[in-house]
């Protein structure tokens, strides 16, 4: 029941993002494309913010003065 | 001038006026004998009601609530969207690996000058053909209440259609311009415009001034004449005809045409072919207005400096496109003041306003006598076809012999014209029954329900309150496309409208409000609305929300006017 609804409300949100985007009005091989650009812009954020946080977080915590 | 002499209209009145600023103007020029002073205060459009109460008989409430931030944003980034995949379309019909499915010049043909503009046709290839399935829907049966439309479907993305032989039946219209209901089959109007049929045939074959006059054309004028409250009118076969036709007539070079930001095409076309002047005012706004005129008669033509020989302000009854009522009284007043001549387009307030359904000049209670000339068309409360102008026995006369349309046009169809003469009898009441005081009656009461119940469901609803017209903003392009197709699936037909006949970020629905809607009609089409609008969330007003205080994401965010 709960995977049921969780599914519903994910199937209104995007429809939400698509018709918001304008990818409704879009054919499926242009939604594609597009989806998989922002997939893979989204992802290549996600991994340099995993790859650089630390070493950036340091250097904060270092500028402060609250390590050395 | 000085003030004492410009505070008397020439017939000896005085004149209120908001406030008494003395300050000189750039060229040391005195500024301050307007009618409608500047407001000090900016705001962009005065959505109460107006300061010169004095001059309307009842609450002029009208109201354009501003678009919210976050949805102009989202709007613009869509149509940004739309219009890098339109550039790969383009690119990709140019390169062949597409197919192309407009039209396109032969290959023999390549180095000559090009026939087809490409790119100004760019919205039209990829945006509106994608949701081209809302407009142009085939409709099987009468268009009143009810109809029935042809089911459609596309194999290729609205570049072709294809009839499935299915007939939705039944669709409830909120679409067509039917306010009084006399878009129908039966009953004493089609009864009487069939035996008009049997006695003189369906064509004319003749234009007015040859062989094409008939009994019928004069009795609708004298009708339409004592309908409108004036000495006499003259009635044409095509309302479009009859603005761009007649106003090339009245107007030449050394005239000036003062028109509404927001008039129709026909109004327009009429305007830039009679080879006047133009000069184009922000929508109802009288303040614009009355500085036009005074710069007018200031400064006159503009390399001559001679004076103007005709000026003449054109407005509509109703604006279709925004819902909103012209100001009238106040125009007439700015008329009388500065002496220019009014044309008053009563397209779609002639049968839909007023008490008695005499149109705009009715509603406000005034006095036929001061608008110059009258028109307006039979297209939408009278269930026919066709334009009329009424005015002064002189300038009908004049337009009889000298208007293109009375001259080339073929005139009206006769079972037309009874199908006129008929509803106008009912309206006017002199068929004998009481039933055009109870469609008139039932018009506004719908018109007042529907919109209350709009405005409290939370969408924004331009124009004034009183209008059969009712625009429902949508704003975003995907939105337009959803809307018109969901309305269908739960079969209510509805017009949808975007770039260019609206700004390109306000796009909206059109509802038609009819007195043929049973109260059980409008709330199964309210339901659908609001179901529809929580499913696209489209409910983005901020006004007068029934307790729902922070339920969307709109509501934290300031819209853009102050």
């Amino acid at each position: 029941m709960a995977l049921g609804d969780a599914w519903k409300q994910l199937s209104w949100f995007y429809y939400q993002y698509l018709l918001v985007t304008a990818l409704y009005m879009l054919e499926p091989w242009e939604r594609t494309i597009f989806n998989s650009l922002l997939v893979t812009v989204a992802a290549m954020a996600i991994y340099t913010g995993y790859v650089f946080m630390p070493q950036h977080i340091m250097a904060i915590l270092h500028y402060f003065e609250v390590v050395q | 001038m000085t003030q004492n002499s410009a505070s008397k209209l020439l017939n000896g009145d005085t004149l209120h006026r908001a406030k008494q600023d003395k300050k000189a103007g750039g060229n040391g020029f005195v500024k301050n004998h307007c009618l409608f002073q500047q407001q000090q205060k900016r705001y962009r459009r005065p959505a109460e009601k107006s300061h010169h109460a004095s001059l309307y008989k009842k609450p002029f409430v009208e109201s354009f609530e501003e678009t919210p931030l976050l949805v102009a944003v989202l709007t613009y980034m869509g149509y940004g969207i739309l219009t890098i995949f339109g550039y790969l379309r383009d690119f990709l019909r140019d390169w062949k690996f597409e197919k192309c499915h407009l039209a396109r010049e032969r290959e023999e043909q390549k180095d000559f000058v090009p026939l087809y503009q490409d790119f100004e046709n760019f919205y039209t290839r990829n945006l509106y053909m994608r949701i081209r399935d809302n407009w142009n829907r085939p409709i099987r049966s009468v268009p009143g209440a009810k109809m029935d439309l042809v089911e459609r479907a596309t194999p290729d993305y609205n570049w072709t259609f294809e009839h499935t032989g299915k007939v939705l039946k039944d669709v409830i219209n909120m679409g067509s311009y039917n306010y009084l209901g006399f878009a129908e089959n039966t009953g004493t109007c089609a009864d009487a415009a069939s035996e008009c049929t049997v006695k003189y045939g369906m064509g004319v074959c003749s234009t007015r001034q040859e062989l094409g006059n008939l009994d019928k054309h004069e009795e609708l004028e004298k009708l339409t004449a004592r309908f409108l409250g004036v000495e006499s009118s003259m009635v044409f076969g095509m309302g479009f005809a009859t603005n761009s036709m007649n106003i090339p007539a009245l107007m030449g070079k050394g005239c000036l045409i003062l028109s509404d930001e927001l008039n129709h095409a026909s109004l327009v076309l009429g305007a830039r072919l009679s080879g006047a002047t133009i000069r184009v005012y922000k929508h109802n706004n009288m303040q614009s207005l009355e500085k036009l005129l005074r710069d007018a008669l200031i400064h006159g033509q503009p390399r001559t400096h001679r004076p103007w020989k005709k000026i003449l302000i054109l407005v509509e009854g109703i604006y279709s496109m925004e819902g909103s009522i012209v100001r009238l009284p106040e125009i007439i007043a700015l008329k009388k003041k500065y002496k220019a001549y009014l044309y008053l387009d009563e397209a779609h307030s002639i049968g839909a306003l007023g008490p008695r359904g005499r149109g705009v000049v009715d509603y406000f209670g005034l006095d036929p006598c001061d608008v110059d000339i009258m028109m307006g068309t039979f297209t939408k409360s009278f269930g026919a076809a066709g334009g009329y102008i009424g005015g002064k026995k002189e300038l009908v006369d004049y337009l009889r012999l000298h208007s293109h349309s009375a001259v080339y046009a073929t005139s009206m169809s006769p079972p037309i014209t009874q199908q006129i003469i008929t509803s106008m009898k009912c309206i006017m009441g002199e068929d004998g029954t009481t039933l055009g005081q109870e469609r008139l009656r039932q018009l506004s009461e719908n018109t007042t329900y529907f919109r209350k119940r709009l405005h409290e469901m939370g969408f924004i609803i331009y124009g004034n309150n009183d209008s059969p017209v009712v625009p429902l903003m949508l704003y975003m392009p995907a939105k337009i496309g959803a809307f018109g197709r969901e309305m269908l699936k739960r079969n209510i037909g509805t017009v949808v409208v975007g770039f260019p006949a609206t700004p390109i970020i306000e796009s909206r629905a059109r509802f038609c409000v009819s007195a043929a809607h049973t109260r059980e009609m409008l709330d199964t089409a309210l339901n659908a609305i609001s179901e529809v609008g929580d499913l696209l969330q489209l409910k983005y007003s901020r006004k007068n929300r029934h307790g729902s205080e922070g339920t969307d994401c709109f509501s934290f965010l300031e819209s853009h006017q102050d």
